[in-house]
């Protein structure tokens, strides 16, 4: 890298966080530039979900026995860890088996109410789990999909959002950063505007959440929805955030156990939120382990991860732009630090391809966002995405291999 | 093959065995995919106008047109992408059924062959769908056109 390109800071903030990653430390050439599909997980996730197993497990909510005491303790504590983490309170937080789950839940119960003719406006920045449950929805129940066009540099389009905005406008869907671009939306005045008109927000947290501590009091999205295996926590487990006084009047969208207060032949009567939305056995160890994730995410300098972040994008990016025919997509958005890559003489796939022989893990093709891609005439990117255990070497490796890559395939 | 499609080497003056030859001395990942690249080079583009959505094999990762005409016995295989390196797969595959009939199209076992040509990886979970997916449409349409 060239002389122009700050300085790492602050020093040694990735090895420390890396050194805690067993498969990074197990695999020392491999550079993971991925984590915006999933992330890798610290040693203190896997132990403290394993811990759990070995010392507490039991199912939760229904034994009388110490054990499923200590069992649904370990897991309430955790919907309250996620509640703190988001400032918000603990019976309006919601587990799932992840993002998708969280907004077809709100689709199914909250979109139950919607009338023919109500409509929905969704950017055309999202990721397909925040696109097809809301057309799902649309087809159930004559409520019409609104897209907010983009403008020409990758970002919503505010005019034509503004113009969108009407009397059946009842829900915006959209990101807290786009998953294909990692374009981050004007949200404050996206939500404001949306409120004002008298519609609600739902705010797709699954890139946005692993970049900074979200504020929801302070946001004011209505729902909010979140992975935990993108958040350095583990698979199948998921969050919805939604305001209580919605909550309480949405009907359950699952039948099962857990979310009922009693039943018989004659009907049923259903538990209050957030267990009328949990049928079934929960991913109890999950949740446990994303708690972990957020009390380990607590012990980063969030300053320094921000700046960690923001450094190593920027000497991606510094160094992208040497290499000839290589364009960036929404390069000039606010963005997490995500980079897609369009490349003017080679297929993308080809590039990866070569990375790859090179343990250089990114990502190609539509990445569940079709409508982005065609909003810049593409039909497949790469991208790389960066986390808190990337390091300035991983960034030159990539460069490096990029330029060669291109060479081999000009 | 109608003279919509270029010309190409593969299953004629290129044969399975110089290819069996070529991969093996290519050790290592890099330098499978370089070879591969070199191959899909060899495999002349099609014209534009060739490129229709009729002959897209969908479940690739990028896009692949194929095209089969029977000739006499036999049958002629002309394929194309706009990945290097699929291209260079599709080498292979053409190497393997190009000017072969349908009997030999549907019980040369092309997955063992890439397994000894150390492609394996491209018939992975996520990878593989694209080359399977080629591989079935050819031996359909060979068994129906027979
Ligand atoms: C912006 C966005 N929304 C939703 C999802 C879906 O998340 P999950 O597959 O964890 O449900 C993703 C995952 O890639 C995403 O990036």
């Amino acid at each position: 890298m060239d002389s122009q390109c700050p300085a790492p800071f602050p020093a040694g903030f990735a090895d420390t966080v890396r050194s805690q990653f067993p498969l990074l430390q197990q695999n020392p050439d491999l550079v993971y530039l991925d984590s915006a599909a999933s992330s890798q997980k610290p040693q203190y996730v896997l132990d403290t979900e394993q811990a759990f197993y070995t010392s507490s497990y039991a199912n939760v909510h229904r034994g009388s026995y110490a054990l499923a005491s200590a069992a649904t303790e370990a897991f309430e504590n955790a919907r309250t860890a996620v509640a703190a983490f988001l400032n918000v309170a603990s019976d309006e937080i919601v587990f799932t088996r992840g993002t998708t789950e969280a907004i077809n839940l709100v689709a199914h119960s909250w979109g139950s109410t919607l009338r023919p003719g109500d409509e929905i406006l969704v950017s055309t920045l999202e990721h397909h789990a925040n696109i097809v449950p809301w057309q799902l929805l649309a087809q159930r129940s004559g409520a019409v999909i609104r897209p907010i066009p983009l403008d020409q540099a990758g970002q919503i389009d505010l005019a034509a959002f503004h113009s969108l905005l009407g009397p059946r406008t009842r829900l915006l869907a959209i990101t807290q950063a786009a998953n294909a671009t990692g374009t981050r939306p004007p949200l404050a005045a996206m939500i404001a505007a949306a409120h004002a008109a008298g519609a609600l927000v739902l705010v797709d947290g699954a890139q946005g959440v692993a970049h900074g501590k979200p504020d929801l009091a302070a946001l004011g999205a209505d729902f909010y929805a979140f992975s935990g295996h993108k958040l350095f926590g583990p698979t199948g487990i998921g969050v919805l955030f939604g305001r209580r006084d919605l909550l309480a009047h949405m009907p359950p969208w699952q039948g099962g156990g857990e979310m009922i207060a009693s039943v018989s032949f004659a009907g049923s009567s259903f538990a209050a939120p957030p267990q009328r939305f949990e049928a079934g056995t929960p991913p109890i160890a999950q949740a446990v382990g994303l708690a972990a994730a957020l009390r380990w995410l607590g012990t980063l300098d969030a300053d320094a991860l921000a700046a960690h972040e923001a450094f190593l994008h920027s000497r991606l990016e510094h160094g992208l732009q040497q290499l000839r025919g290589v364009r960036i997509l929404a390069g000039n958005t606010p963005r997490a630090p995500i980079t897609a890559l369009h490349f003017d003489k080679a297929h993308a796939f080809d590039v990866a391809q070569l990375l790859d022989a090179r343990q250089i893990a990114v990502r190609v093709g539509q990445h569940c966002a079709q409508p982005l891609l065609a909003h810049f005439g593409i039909s497949s990117s790469l991208r790389i995405s960066l986390a808190a255990y990337n390091t300035p070497d991983d960034v030159d490796r990539c460069l490096a291999a990029l330029d060669e890559t291109l060479d081999i395939l000009a | 093959m109608n003279d919509a499609f270029p010309d190409h080497p593969f299953g004629t003056r290129i044969s399975r065995d110089e290819l069996t030859g070529r991969l093996a001395h290519a050790t290592g990942w890099e330098a499978k995919n370089r070879l591969l690249v070199q191959l899909g080079r060899d495999l002349p583009d099609w014209p534009a106008d060739a490129r229709t959505d009729d002959r897209l094999v969908s479940g690739c990762e990028s896009r692949v047109w194929l095209a089969i005409s029977r000739q006499g016995s036999t049958f002629a295989l002309s394929a194309d992408s706009d990945s290097r390196i699929i291209k260079g797969l599709l080498a292979l595959v053409l190497t393997a059924f190009h000017g072969r009939s349908a009997n030999e199209i549907a019980t040369f076992d092309l997955e063992h062959w890439i397994g000894e040509l150390g492609l394996l990886r491209f018939l992975s979970a996520s990878r593989g769908n694209g080359l399977r997916a080629i591989v079935l449409k050819i031996r359909e349409i060979a068994s129906i056109q027979q």
